[in-house]
């Protein structure tokens, strides 16, 4: 414990003077008016006690002096100590993008030294690391008082982009400092050498870094079939490390978590992620699971999702039913994948991922255009046929084959030959059909022959049973040639007749690089970036365009900002982690103090809380002076007790109409209950007549529920039933109350709430629930304030239940309405108004139309019926006029 | 009288106040009255009156003509029928109305003044009905007309003026009756002085002292600065407990020396303290005021 301001002690000095004064000083005598005041003349008492003070209450006047004295000399508990040396601080922080994910403890941090360096009196000069937004370089601020700075540090965000420790290590250049703290990332970047040099040369170094260092990227992941694989990088770590992957659509649900250790001591690991293509079509982003930050983001744009597929037609009757050599391809892809037609020089005028090539050669100028795009990553899937086979027999070389075939083809099982149809062999490890079942209808009759040679086992993705190869493949450039050895229809297998060939043309498929929409020197405007932890919002004042070739060596930049860029149909992502050089730690400043950011114990300052207790030892001193002085009332005592401690009462639950929720233990959600019903009490009474009151937290079974119209239930996944709350809520709803029951995790995909509908299943088993239909426009629910087509909440779009048949004993009201639209997370106010929670997939509507359904929910609850009877008020006028 | 129009709209006024407050007080006086008068019955006296009081034998030296016939003639002796003492006779009554009498030592208990006025005006009600004049010293001559009698006196009794404590010195009737009513507290000298004036007229009279049970007994603690309700110097006690029994024995002095004087005078006295029944206060005063015309 240290004292801010010791030299104050002094003033205990005084204390024993104070208390020779207190001592001597009688109490002041109390007033009374007494008529016989002539008797009392002359009479004198023979002792005189009371006329000094009593000892005790010169004790309680000594301890609340010396608490005032103590207090204001400013005792702090677990104080940092002092900062080395005299004169101004240095405070330099690293602001690039690995500070994001430990920001608010380097925050706090930073903050710790602001608060030794004010106790000190000493100015603080500040120094970030990265550009700023505005592009830039970092520069040195003035020296100012801590207090000043205290705003500028409030305003400071992790930057997505690399720090620029070059023109940090110059704005440093002749400054000397009487103590330099630098709040460290921990990850080398480049010219960190000379920036540690810096620091060193402007005074004594205090480097305050996270321990372990948590920096962590997603590097370029990688599509195989089937899956996706992420990859994860980190700086080596000391112990095994779980981290996980979050494969994220759009609109913000969480499609997959996927997990994976990277062990100790080395710095990379592979996440697959195994998703249905047409989930995986969906996926915008792959996030790691953990602290949010720009690094551990990577957005997929249409290159990941696009592959845009061309059919090649040798000859018009391709497509003809049943027979052409199109057909089975066709209809094998077009469920998953754009299909495009026309001849080679029409199809090669866009971006293709995939180009499909029945029987036939190629030759010329065409070989040149299909093998210059194969080269540039583009993936040619042949079948072979009769024409193929004639070419080969004629010893023509053609070069876009993944392998030498030998002349002609080989037939089995035909009606002069004592060999059968040959069946496929299962399909091996390293094949990307692997997985894949093999029918064993399926025959092969004919096929063309590869050369033998050493590399054909490696290129053979499938075999038949002798051992022949069925589909080879083979790199050419960045791109592949994949060769089916039969035809695309049923002439020579009945391959193309079985679900399997489906599967492997979809494999294949997936096998090949998406394309993205743009032209290759387009200029790609910025349209949505990421800010520092991850977070995409509009673009910063400083980002530019991007051209289109740059996005192959990418460099992150404050014109650059990592993000999307381009048009609305083609938008093209610009991904941190494939800018950044490969994480090493950073050596610290030579000669530099170590200290963990935040580990030591948080700094308290006892001062206000001593000065508290001198003050309400002051006024028990002031009650004991009325007393003494028998002014003391009890009623005016009772007024200074309780006006001391201000106590809010818990409000009465029948005296105003209010909503209610039932609590489930878990702080955070009945926090949002609260907040949520809060925020729907609130636009209740702004917008229509009804008046509610602050809502009420009730536990079912341990509280009257007979006071409250509506009841919000939000159901987790640990709840587990209980027989008082069931039977107490079956009378709520025999007495007509309704309860809203969510789910909260309805549409929200994986992670949000699993395993509540199961739970909701499980607590109810003994609630009296009348049979229930899906809600529509046509309940009395969706017309009772607003008229409402959808009732989203937090998340939208999955079915909300109510009472299938109308019971008139009851108004026609439904007692029970079950969703898992997370409503009251939609409703939920702060103390500022504002919305604390994103609505998903979002936007101002949704939130609006929560909130009228919230409405219309209320409405429901005050109202019964009394809604759904107004729609016969025309034709009752009507019959009226008649 | 002639009062100018100022004055008797000021009059008036205080007379609605005086209105609102009266007939509390008077059903409150009349009341107590009620359960004193059922207590005692008549007068109890031979005297001049209409109603029979009792025979008596004959005795030399009676007139012959108050032999009654009718009893006489019932046997030998003769017998003289003698009628109740009817005789009105006027009774002065006087409230102290100074500042000391407004004053009370807790909520408990009513002010001073608020019961000495019950008191005087109980007994009022109790000597009208007896038939006897009833006038204020002090007060107007003749009580205004208007109402009855004692909202009257009840009027009259709050418009006395504050006569330092001691009742003033004003012309009275021989063998009127006066009543003293205040706290008594004021000097012993200028009290036997007032009192031998009046009982020089010659009166016969009662004192009643009306004291708080606070000045009865002293009951504050620690130290404190007592202050007077007539402008008398502060008293600073550093330790009232110290001298509770100092009180009590200047207290019993002055008791002492207000019966003393009063035995001179050939007075009743008699004390009351706020904190008890008013009831019994009035048959005390009732009885004495009777038994003093003997």
């Amino acid at each position: 414990m240290i004292f801010a301001a010791p030299w104050l002690l002094l003033a205990l000095l005084a204390l024993p003077a104070l208390w020779w004064l207190l001592r001597v000083t009688p109490p002041s005598p109390r007033t009374q008016l007494f008529p016989a005041i002539r008797l009392l003349e002359g009479l004198r008492a023979a002792e005189r006690t009371s006329s000094r003070t009593p000892p005790w209450l010169l004790l309680l006047r000594m301890l609340a002096a010396g608490l005032v004295v103590i207090g204001l000399a400013g005792p702090v508990l677990n104080a940092a100590g002092r900062l080395p040396g005299t004169g101004p601080v240095l405070l330099v922080i690293d602001d690039g993008w690995a500070a994001a994910p430990a920001w608010a403890v380097r925050m706090e941090a930073a903050s710790r030294v602001l608060d030794q360096a004010a106790r000190e009196a000493r100015p603080v000069r500040l120094l970030t690391t990265a550009p700023s937004e505005a592009g830039q370089a970092p520069t040195l601020g003035p020296a100012a008082p801590s207090p000043e700075l205290r705003a500028r540090l409030a305003a400071l965000r992790p930057k997505p982009w690399l720090p620029d420790l070059e023109a940090a290590a110059g704005a440093l250049r002749g400054v000397s400092a009487g103590a330099v703290v630098h709040i460290a990332d921990g990850v080398a970047a480049p010219s960190d050498g000379g920036f540690q040099r810096a620091l060193a040369a402007a005074g004594p170094v205090q480097r305050r870094s996270p321990d372990p260092l948590q920096a962590r990227t997603l590097r370029t992941p990688r599509s195989e079939s089937e899956r996706l694989v992420a990859r994860v990088e980190t700086l080596p770590q000391p112990v095994d490390t779980p981290v996980a992957v979050l494969a994220q659509t759009g609109d913000g649900r969480t499609l997959a978590r996927a997990e994976a250790i990277i062990a100790a001591g080395t710095t990379s690991a592979e996440i697959p992620i195994s998703l249905p293509q047409e989930l995986r079509n969906q996926l915008a982003r792959l996030a790691l699971d953990g602290p949010p930050s720009a690094a551990g983001t990577w957005l997929l744009d249409e290159r990941w999702r696009r592959r845009p597929v061309g059919l090649l037609a040798p000859e018009d009757g391709a497509d003809t039913p049943l027979i052409g050599p199109l057909y089975y391809v066709r209809r094998a892809l077009a469920a998953t994948a754009e299909l495009r037609d026309g001849t080679l020089e029409t199809l090669l005028t866009r971006p293709l991922s995939v180009l499909v090539m029945v029987d036939g050669t190629l030759d010329g100028t065409a070989a040149a255009q299909v093998g210059k795009w194969v080269e540039e990553g583009g993936l040619l899937l042949r079948f072979a046929g009769p024409r193929l086979a004639a070419a080969t027999g004629e010893g023509g070389a053609d070069k876009l084959l993944p392998v030498r075939l030998l002349a002609g083809d080989r037939q089995l099982g035909g009606a002069l030959s004592w060999s059968k149809p040959a069946a496929l062999a299962p399909f091996t490890a390293a094949s990307p059909f692997t997985g894949l079942a093999v029918p064993a209808e399926v025959l092969v009759q004919r096929q063309v022959l590869a050369e033998p040679g050493a590399t054909l086992a490696a290129r053979s993705w499938a075999t038949l049973e002798d051992g022949t190869p069925l589909v080879t493949a083979a790199p050419l450039g960045a791109g592949r040639v994949v060769l089916v050895h039969v035809t695309a229809n049923a002439d020579w297998s009945n391959l193309p007749l079985s679900g399997l060939f489906v599967d492997m043309l979809r494999r294949v498929v997936e096998l090949s690089a998406g394309v993205a929409g743009a032209a290759p020197d387009a200029l790609l405007a910025p349209a949505e970036l990421l800010d520092g932890f991850g977070v995409i919002g509009r673009p910063p004042p400083a980002a530019v365009g991007l051209e289109a070739t740059e996005l192959a060596t990418p460099i992150v930049t404050p014109m650059h900002p990592p993000g999307l860029y381009g048009p609305e149909s083609g938008r093209r992502a610009l991904n941190l982690g494939a800018a950044l050089p490969p994480l090493a730690a950073a050596a610290p400043a030579p000669g530099a103090t170590l200290l963990p950011l935040g580990d030591d114990a948080q700094e308290r300052s006892l001062g206000p809380a001593l000065l508290a207790a001198a003050i309400a030892l002051l006024a028990i001193d002031l009650l004991l002076s009325l007393w003494l002085r028998g002014l003391l009332r009890p009623a005016a005592a009772a007024l200074l007790l309780f006006a001391l401690p201000v106590y809010a009462a818990e409000p009465s639950p029948a005296l105003e109409t209010r909503l209610a929720y039932v609590v489930t233990g878990d702080a955070t959600v009945d926090g949002v209950s609260r907040a949520g019903l809060q925020g729907l009490s609130a636009y209740v009474n702004r917008r229509t007549a009804a008046a509610l009151g602050e809502p009420m937290a009730v536990t079912p079974g341990q509280d009257d529920l007979a006071f409250y119209p509506l009841l919000y239930w939000p159901v987790l996944a640990s709840a587990e039933p209980d027989g008082r709350a069931t039977g107490a809520l079956n009378a709520y709803i025999r007495a007509g109350g309704i309860i809203l029951v969510d789910t909260r995790g309805s549409g929200s995909g994986d992670g949000f709430a699993p395993g509540a509908e199961a739970a909701l299943r499980r607590v109810s088993a003994g609630l009296d629930v009348p049979p229930l239909a899906p809600l529509n426009g046509d309940h009395v629910l969706a017309r009772s304030f607003y008229l409402l087509q959808d009732f989203p909440g937090r998340f939208a779009g999955g079915p909300i239940w109510v009472q299938r048949d109308q019971d008139r004993s009851n108004d026609s009201v439904s007692p029970v309405i079950i969703g898992g639209h997370d409503w009251a997370a939609a409703w939920a106010t702060d103390a500022q108004g504002r919305n604390p929670y994103a609505t998903v997939p979002g936007g101002a509507r949704q939130r609006v139309l929560a909130y009228r359904f919230g409405v219309n929910l209320v409405m429901y609850a005050l109202t019964g019926n009394y809604k759904g009877d107004q729609v016969h008020v025309p034709a009752i006028l009507e019959r009226l006029g008649q | 009288m002639r009062a100018s129009p100022q004055a008797g709209v000021q009059t008036a006024r205080r007379a609605e106040g005086l209105g609102a407050r009266l007939p509390p007080l008077l059903v409150a006086a009349q009341r107590v009255a009620a359960t004193v008068a059922q207590g005692v019955h008549g007068r109890r006296r031979v005297g001049q009156g209409d109603s029979f009081w009792q025979y008596r034998p004959f005795v030399p030296g009676d007139a012959r003509s108050r032999i009654d016939s009718r009893a006489s003639a019932k046997t030998d002796r003769a017998y003289v029928r003698e009628t109740e003492w009817e005789a009105a006779q006027t009774v002065y009554l006087w409230r102290d109305a100074s500042p000391s009498m407004d004053w009370r030592s807790g909520a408990a208990v009513p002010w001073k003044r608020e019961r000495a006025d019950l008191l005087v005006l109980a007994l009022a009600s109790l000597l009208l009905r007896g038939g006897e004049r009833v006038r204020l010293l002090g007060g107007p001559p003749r009580l205004r007309g208007g109402g009855t009698a004692l909202e009257a006196l009840a009027q009259a009794l709050a418009e006395m003026p504050d006569s330092g404590g001691l009742p003033p010195d004003a012309p009275l009737p021989r063998f009127a009756r006066v009543v003293i009513v205040g706290d008594l507290l004021s000097p012993l000298p200028a009290i036997r002085e007032a009192v031998a004036r009046l009982a020089a007229t010659p009166v016969q009279g009662h004192l009643l002292q009306v004291l708080d049970p606070a000045e009865a007994l002293l009951p504050y603690a620690g130290r404190v600065r007592f202050q007077g309700t007539e402008a008398e110097r502060d008293q600073l006690v550093q330790r009232v407990e110290g001298i509770r029994t100092g009180y009590a024995d200047a207290l019993a002095a002055q008791l002492h020396g207000l019966n003393a004087l009063a035995t001179a005078a050939g007075w009743g006295f008699s004390t009351h303290r706020t904190d008890h029944a008013p009831e019994a206060a009035l048959l005390g005063l009732y009885v004495a005021l009777s038994e003093a015309r003997r």
